[in-house]
């Protein structure tokens, strides 16, 4: 490989820099948002649910996990391949047990093994847990050891706790930030967008057109 | 790149003559503003503003410390970083990545880095194809063009024209409906992603604190440039490196407010290295290309601050120059206020001496700048470097008489009436002709305010 020019940059750098004075910003601990909702779970998902909605997603509180399948199976299309990732398999055994019972599902452990990329395409739907949910935004984050299904579905659905949901990006970015593990982290803020044709708005260009976040209450 | 900024005086008059272009630009700059706007309703923009300005100066004032941090978080992540000074080392450096991957195809996500060192067009010299996936980008790459706006790359283009474009290089149906043309765009992207072995991104960020490769899209695009390639390449500039995800936090408010209206881009991919053990997909190799060009000759100088743009676009939106001549005017990656600045600054002022000129210095876009960049100040500062070397002995001659004028009263009184009586002549309009094909000059009154004053005529 080539030689890289990394020191003659460093030495620009520091050239210039000895001719500036150095700086240190004091951070304020005041958040930037002018309304935000109340700590509890209601309030939380109610900010998460409109913030959603106007993104074109939906958002729901389901009781358990039947209804859960129940949301999914009516959702999604009976007769396209549906992704399960393994997060929904370890945390949600009745879930799993009835999505198991459709046709066209597929679940990650079993088809990670030596897949290529079209195989990964032709699921139309996905179900994954999250890392977190963000009230702020409307936004799921997630963490996963396969990006691709999620990225090229049609639809997405996201299984999540009450105890998922943070009021605001601020908790997100200042929690301790080693808990995001060493791989990945997706902020997922609805459907996928343009307006790059005369700033008309058109979803789902490259991933997913629908958007759905289930939140267990049990 | 093709930098044509020289030739900016035939190439605006070209623009300014072109009724649609004037049209479009309109229409999508001041809807972009009024989004702008509302989504600047929740949250407190000075105190953003305030915040975001401070931390880039800081990371700025100590831009060694922190590349040499992410430099040695990314590799222990597993990345490969490559320092470039100019745009043809990174070029090459890249090339080599694809060679050594035998990569025929690559996926590109938009990056306005990558358009500064040209990697496309130096790819396909070596015959390999780089496809744009951003569906502005698509666009102004099959109509051969390029962007003409930052985060807007086809917003010269009416959908009538775009329609048109795809009938012609990709065969579809003449349908002008977005949601259409969007959908075909998509169906002939899925299957370079799925058959592309390079990945090609810029980024927004770079987080030292842990190596981190902050990227910030809306269609996924990114997402997959990034996710379903063998080898991902990141192409970005050294100063785009911020501390930790405390300061992230604060950029993520005003990013997506400040280009498209948005609260949160529907996705910014946090990417920490290639696939892990335990992932199983993912590049197998994660290249980062840090690439200098011109960026660290502007520390300690008074044009510092220049890096601290996070190339929202917002200050395009927001010019009257912009709007009226559009992004191919200024003949640079870099148009509107920013570019201005961007261009002369990375590639010298001998390249682009008429840029700094492109203002009229309203200060809209210092206004609207999330990282409080004086924008217009230091388009001043420009001038005065440009003049001081350059200007003709008739301009220097003019300027030194206009300062003597502005600041004696007598003399200014006695000029005011010269000029008003030029201005019943038809000798003014001879003399500024090429101020009148496109600009109307309000009637001078016969007298001066102050004569109207002193006479009784004004109370």
């Amino acid at each position: 490989m080539m030689e890289d020019d990394r020191e003659k940059i460093f030495a620009s750098i520091r050239k210039g820099l000895r001719q500036s004075e150095r700086y240190s910003a004091e951070r304020s601990s005041k958040s930037p948002l002018l309304d935000k909702p109340g700590p509890d779970f209601l309030s939380l998902f109610e900010k998460f649910r409109s913030e959603l909605k106007t993104l074109g997603g939906e958002a729901v509180s389901v009781q358990d996990e039947a209804e859960a399948f129940e949301l999914i199976n009516t959702r999604s299309h009976a007769n396209e391949a549906l992704f399960i990732y393994e997060e929904i398999k370890s945390k949600y055994a009745l879930l799993t047990s009835s999505l198991s019972e459709r046709k066209s599902v597929k679940f990650q452990p079993e088809f990670s093994h030596g897949y290529d990329r079209h195989e990964a395409a032709k699921f139309k739907g996905v179900v994954t847990g999250c890392y977190a949910c963000v009230a702020e935004t409307g936004t799921v984050i997630l963490r996963t050891a396969m990006r691709l299904p999620a990225a090229l579905a049609t639809q997405l659905f996201v299984v999540a706790r009450g105890a998922d949901l943070r009021p605001s990006l601020d908790q997100i970015f200042t929690e301790d930030t080693a808990r995001f593990g060493g791989s990945n982290l997706f902020l997922v803020t609805g459907p996928s967008r343009t307006a790059d044709i005369e700033k008309q708005l058109v979803t789902g260009v490259h991933g997913p057109k629908d958007v759905f976040v289930i939140f267990m209450k049990s | 790149m093709d930098l044509r900024s020289r030739q900016f005086a035939s190439l605006y008059r070209h623009e300014i003559s072109n009724g649609q272009l004037r049209s479009n630009l309109s229409k999508a700059t001041l809807q972009a503003v009024d989004k702008r706007a509302q989504s600047f309703q929740e949250v407190d923009f000075p105190f953003l503003q305030k915040e975001a300005r401070n931390i880039k100066r800081e990371a700025i004032s100590n831009l060694n410390e922190l590349l040499s941090r992410f430099e040695d978080n990314a590799r222990r992540n597993g990345c490969k970083i490559f320092y470039a000074q100019t745009p043809e080392k990174a070029n090459a450096y890249i090339l080599g990545v694809a060679q050594k991957f035998g990569a025929r195809t690559a996926v590109k996500s938009k990056s306005m880095v990558t358009e500064e060192i040209g990697v496309v067009p130096f790819l396909a010299k070596y015959g390999i194809e780089a496809v744009e996936t951003d569906l502005g980008e698509y666009i102004v790459q099959l109509a051969g063009e390029s962007p003409s706006h930052i985060t807007t790359p086809a917003i010269h283009k009416s959908r009538t024209e775009i329609s048109r474009l795809f009938h012609e290089k990709i065969g579809t149906e003449l349908n002008d409906d977005p949601a259409f043309l969007t959908a075909e765009a998509r169906r002939v992207l899925r299957e370079k992603f799925l058959s592309a072995d390079l990945g090609i991104s810029g980024a927004n960020f770079l987080i030292a604190e842990t190596g981190d490769v902050v990227i910030v899209e809306n269609e996924g695009n990114a997402r997959l440039s990034t996710s379903a390639v063998k080898v991902h390449v990141v192409v970005t500039g050294i100063e785009k490196v911020i501390s930790n995800f405390s300061d992230l936090r604060i950029f993520m408010r005003l990013l997506g407010r400040s280009s498209t209206g948005q609260k949160l881009t529907s996705y910014v991919s946090l990417l920490r290295g290639p696939k892990g053990e335990d992932e199983t997909d993912g590049p197998e190799e994660v290249h980062i290309v840090l690439l200098d060009n011109g960026r660290s000759n502007l520390l300690g100088t008074e044009h510092q601050e220049v890096l601290h743009c996070i190339r929202c676009g917002a200050c395009l939106n927001v010019c009257p120059v912009y709007r009226s001549i559009g992004g191919h005017a200024y003949g640079s990656v870099y148009p509107g206020p920013i570019g201005s600045l961007v261009t002369p600054l990375y590639f010298g002022n001998e390249n682009a001496p008429d840029l700094p000129f492109a203002s009229s210095l309203c200060g809209n876009c210092t206004e609207v700048c999330p990282v409080g960049i004086e924008i217009h100040h230091q388009l001043l500062a420009m001038r005065h470097e440009i003049k001081s070397k350059s200007g003709t002995s008739v301009e220097r001659f003019i300027f030194k008489n206009y300062r003597k004028t502005m600041l004696r009263p007598g003399r200014y009184r006695l000029m005011s009436k010269v000029v008003r009586a030029l201005a019943r002549t038809s000798l003014l309009r001879l003399l500024m002709r090429g101020w009148y094909p496109y600009r109307e000059t309000p009637q001078f009154p016969p007298r001066s305010f102050r004569e109207m004053y002193k006479s009784g005529e004004i109370k």
